[in-house]
């Protein structure tokens, strides 16, 4: 009899912890309501460490809270395969935040938006989105986003005092860049930086050719994502990979240990000829060595036409509302300030933009770095841009970055990688249940 | 055996309940999405084109390939370093406990904490390893950036922090011995090395079983330190199953990679059920 007596006592108590650990959670709920009352809304934002805390989103964010009592908590997740399981898993299980940065282009209809962000495309302020952004933050008719930052060129980084040393023109073919490169290695110069110890920065080379790509092959897009062309049997196509694969014997000796940061060092300090990465990376060598920036110049991937030069543009991540929040209001009137002239005039002051802005009649300010400022703007100027593939075409192999990687470091041909990067393809075409 | 029972078969009753909602049920769900292509809302069957196409990507057998490399190297090393560091550290030596605790130590510290470690120590340009290894006159090589030698070098590592699990359970096992055998053998003039091959060996096999066992299957599933190390690469240079079950996992193909697992889960069982059964069957009392 003792004993069922100790017995029902303990299930009471492990029965009064459950509860008490579950309801943990409904207490802070209770607490920001308390914080409505006061007319200071809280909204939670996820973001990835890269994008986290740049000087320019906190002065947005400081500013939305003075003028429209909305102060935004941020919480950080890694970026990376490690981002893209986080953001996918807390959206399915509806532990998503109030505001998610993440990706644009094929990445966002590959987290299927319309189960979990708001469509923004009755909103008036979704009409200030730049076209082209615009189609890369909708899926079907819907608009999700709004840009979270400039756009960048994702083109090829130069240190100007190695090119003025070495007697070197920006080159205007890619053989040209070749023999430019072979001058550097002769001379013993690190001729291309490779950073693939991130191995994101591996498929620059690769999908910064999306503007020759593009030009040569107008509608391999379109094909591509009915299934009809391949990149290993599109010739234009294919030579985006063996660019990538011309490139391997130039790297640095420890390429494949080198990380974004340690290229940031060494871009800054000249240790390196040139450097295919997003032109954010000017932001990050402006805050650590400032004037030091300007040393730097940018040029888009050279075609085989000399006569024809574009540079490839990489459309922001965008700021997502989350569908599933009670706070819809003011998720909303967020997206609009941040997007108003007023915030944009804020962000700049606090950080210069690495490439235009994506949002229609804000004109990209003349004081920025001199590659911003005179070398993208040339290319803007003339009208020689094109968005990256991904905003154009809804599919992107997830493992596009360990595939260049592979073919960057000399493992595989462009012709293998294409291969399977065609393969890889395939399994997003599937699990979005396109008909390939 | 036919003794009656003096427990109620209720007894069993939560710890059915956990295996069964916790294991059970969950296999036989992943056995059904292994079939379909879904993303958590809603799911369609496509029959084995999940298994097909696991089979037609080139990555899996490479992953395969170096999973078995991984678990049968870091097992066999395991094996022979802990054995040997066991009978040392029974044999009479005064810093026995402060040994014993610095060949368990590297075990405490978290996988990923291990691998970012050794990732600095091997770093190409910067790393310590080649900086020593140039004081002495040598050329240092990129350990983890190199396709020939990544793969050992993360073995190598997971060796150094496996084995003092290995050590203590054969410690454990060779403390069991029972002393007289030795003074026996002794007696009859056996020396230290026919001694550790006559008594040692075969008393202290059901610890080498133990140790052969854990450290292959966990050869078999390692992932943090793979992960933390090389994330695969470079290239698909040291992916294993784990991680590349994970990678489709990442990229929203949740169809894909459980099936995956499910191909994981037979290959370790087809390998592991066997092993065991030989390993026992070789055990003497």
């Amino acid at each position: 009899m003792k004993k069922r007596v100790v017995a029902v006592f303990m299930s009471a108590v492990f029965a009064t912890g459950l509860i008490a650990g579950c309801s943990g959670s409904g207490d802070t709920d209770g607490a920001e309501k308390k914080d409505k009352d006061k007319d200071v809304t809280e909204l939670s934002l996820l973001v990835d460490t890269a994008n986290a805390s740049t000087a320019g989103f906190e002065a947005v964010a400081k500013l939305a809270e003075e003028k429209l009592g909305i102060k935004v908590n941020v919480e950080t997740r890694p970026g990376g395969t490690e981002g893209d399981n986080i953001v996918k898993t807390r959206l399915a299980s509806g532990d998503m935040a109030d505001l998610c940065v993440y990706n644009s282009g094929s990445l966002l209809n590959a987290i299927n938006p319309k189960e979990y962000f708001i469509d923004i495309s009755g909103e008036e302020f979704a009409d200030r989105l730049d076209d082209s952004y615009k189609e890369a933050v909708s899926v079907g008719d819907a608009v999700y986003g709004v840009p979270y930052q400039s756009s960048q060129a994702e083109a090829i980084m130069y240190s100007k005092p190695m090119y003025e040393k070495y007697g070197l023109d920006v080159p205007k073919t890619w053989d040209e860049f070749l023999a430019n490169c072979d001058v550097l290695k002769e001379a013993g110069e690190t001729a291309i930086l490779g950073t693939f110890g991130d191995a994101w920065t591996a498929q620059i080379p690769f999908l910064g050719d999306a503007y020759n790509l593009e030009t040569n092959a107008p509608d391999f897009a379109e094909k591509f994502d009915a299934g009809e062309a391949k990149w290993a049997t599109t010739p234009e196509a294919l030579r985006s990979f063996e660019k990538l694969a011309d490139t391997t014997p130039y790297y640095n000796e420890d390429y494949l240990a080198t990380t974004y940061d340690d290229g940031c060092d060494m871009m800054a300090n000249g240790e390196a000829g040139h450097w295919f990465i997003l032109s954010k990376a000017l932001t990050n060598i402006y805050d650590l060595y400032g004037d030091k920036v300007n040393d730097i110049g940018i040029f888009g991937m050279p075609g085989d036409d000399a006569a024809n030069n574009g540079i490839t543009l990489w459309y922001p991540v965008a700021i997502y509302g989350n569908k599933n929040s009670e706070k819809q209001e003011a998720i909303l009137d967020f997206m609009e300030f941040y997007i108003s002239d007023e915030a944009l005039d804020a962000y700049t002051e606090a950080a210069l933009p690495a490439g235009p802005y994506c949002v229609k009649g804000y004109e990209l300010p003349s004081e920025s770095y001199d590659a911003v400022a005179q070398d993208i703007q040339s290319y803007l100027d003339s009208g020689k841009t094109a968005p990256a593939l991904e905003y154009i075409s809804q599919v992107k192999g997830a493992d596009c970055p360990t595939i260049c990687q592979e073919l960057g470091s000399g493992q595989t041909t462009a012709k293998e990688a294409a291969e399977k990067y065609d393969k890889d393809c395939e399994k997003q075409a599937t699990q979005l249940g396109l008909k390939w | 055996m036919n003794r009656k029972k003096i427990y109620s078969n209720w007894f069993m009753v939560p710890a059915m309940a956990v295996f069964t909602i916790f294991f059970l049920l969950p296999m036989v769900i992943s056995l059904f999405f292994s079939l379909t292509v879904w993303d958590f809302h809603s799911f369609t069957f496509c029959g084995f084109d999940n298994f097909k196409t696991f089979f037609s990507d080139s990555s899996l057998y490479s992953s395969i390939k170096n999973t078995m490399i991984y678990a049968v190297l870091t097992c066999v090393l395991k094996l022979f370093l802990a054995f040997f560091l066991a009978v040392f550290l029974t044999s009479k030596i005064k810093t026995k406990n402060f040994l014993r605790s610095v060949v368990f130590f590297p075990n405490l510290i978290s996988t990923v904490a291990v691998g970012i470690t050794f990732c600095a120590l091997m770093h190409p340009s910067k790393g310590l390893i080649n900086h020593v290894i140039e004081l002495f006159g040598g050329n240092g090589m990129d350990w983890l950036g190199n396709t020939h030698t990544a793969l050992y070098a993360v073995i190598l590592t997971d060796v150094w922090k496996g084995v003092g699990v290995a050590t203590v359970i054969f410690i454990a096992g060779m403390q069991s011995i029972d002393k007289t055998f030795y003074e026996a053998a002794s007696i009859d003039g056996a020396n230290a090395w026919q001694s550790l091959k006559a008594i040692t060996v075969p008393l202290s096999r059901p610890a080498m079983n133990s140790v052969i066992i854990l450290s292959f299957i966990g050869g078999l599933r390692t992932f943090e330190l793979i992960w933390a190390m090389t994330g695969g690469g470079p290239g698909y240079a040291t992916e294993v199953m784990a991680s590349t079950v994970y990678k489709q996992y990442a990229a929203g193909y949740y169809g894909l990679s459980t099936a995956g697992n499910v191909i994981m889960f037979i290959l370790i069982a087809i390998l592991a059920f066997p092993l065991q059964k030989f390993l026992l069957s070789k055990e003497v009392d």
